[in-house]
């Protein structure tokens, strides 16, 4: 062989390896049409949106994406449900501790009075409207 | 003009003929031009490289249908990752890259299985062997030169496949070993203790 190389190999031993590579059978060769019809329907499908599809989920940051989804869909769907209040329950609750209140009825009618108690405390020092 | 292999598809514009201009492109002009989603540019690179491709992968397999698959594969590889070549090496250079780490992956991959069917491509290639034509006058001669190759080849064979890389990218690509080590991604000096050993490892299997 007459390939000069930096190869550090004596011509016999470069004879050794060329006649090592000329033992190698001639493979069975393909029809080189079939080949590319093959090679070109390989693309295409390589190209088609659904193979995109596929690839780009293939990528990490897809994966890391939907891993991370699927883990709060999944938390999400664990969590101890909070029960919705139930108002009605509320109210009764309310009405309940309020019975006191109920008994004490005639009082608390009058309760309001006491709104007014800051005015009572000062009528005697309201001017006179005779002035 | 016809591409070599036959008149399937390939390098026909939509006129139904390759542009002179196409043919007389470099590798890595086609290449550039692939970048840009050129099928015509395309299927003349796969009609210039596809017997170089296949051959390659069949030595390294040894498989030939794992070569076409493998060999096809390096050219989708290239279609899709055309705009990654930089033009710092040759783009014979780069696509041996892409097709020698496809045919490494393909052995690493289905190694446990490979031992299973190994027998049946052994077979196949020992029948190849067999096949090959013995011309001359000396039959005695022929078929001892001829089991001189099968040994040959056998010894190849048994080499790490990193080793027999090297090997048929130097004596049967005709690589340097800098273009192999940039191939295989090692060393120079690797590439060169790959190929002393696989001289040492034939000439013992040649040791009478």
């Amino acid at each position: 062989m007459s390939v000069p190389h930096r190869d550090d190999l004596a011509p016999e031993e470069r004879d050794l390896l060329a006649r090592a590579a000329a033992a190698a059978p001639a493979p069975p060769e393909p029809r080189w049409g079939e080949y590319r019809a093959e090679l070109r329907a390989r693309l295409d499908a390589q190209r088609s949106p659904a193979a995109r599809l596929r690839r780009w989920w293939a990528r990490p940051a897809p994966i890391a994406l939907s891993f991370g989804l699927a883990t709060a869909l999944l938390l999400f769907a664990l969590q101890p449900v909070e029960r919705r209040p139930d108002f009605a329950a509320v109210d009764e609750a309310v009405l309940g501790a309020r019975l006191g209140l109920l008994e004490h009825y005639r009082v608390v009618e009058r309760l309001d009075l006491l709104e007014e108690l800051d005015v009572i405390r000062q009528l005697d020092h309201l001017p006179s409207r005779e002035g | 003009m016809l591409l070599p292999g036959d008149s399937g598809m390939g390098s026909w514009t939509a006129e139904g003929r390759v542009t002179d201009e196409l043919e007389a492109m470099s590798d890595e002009t086609l290449c550039r031009r692939i970048a840009a989603r050129d099928d015509v540019a395309f299927d003349l690179l796969v009609a210039r490289y596809q017997g170089r491709a296949y051959r390659l992968a069949w030595s390294l397999l040894r498989h030939a249908e794992d070569a076409r698959d493998v060999s096809q594969d390096a050219f989708i590889r290239v279609w899709e990752a055309a705009d990654r070549f930089r033009g710092d090496a040759r783009f014979s250079t780069w696509f041996y890259r892409i097709l020698v780490n496809l045919c490494l992956d393909h052995k690493r991959r289905g190694r446990w299985w490979t031992r299973v069917v190994a027998r049946d491509a052994d077979r196949d290639a020992d029948a190849l062997v067999e096949r090959q034509p013995a011309p001359g006058p000396d039959p005695g001669d022929q078929v001892s030169k001829a089991q001189t190759m099968a040994r040959l080849w056998e010894a190849v064979h048994r080499l790490s496949p990193q080793q027999r890389a090297a090997v048929v990218l130097y004596a049967q690509e005709h690589l340097s070993t800098a273009e192999i080590a940039d191939v295989l991604r090692v060393a120079e000096a690797t590439v060169r203790v790959h190929l002393h050993r696989a001289v040492a490892a034939l000439r013992k299997e040649l040791a009478p």
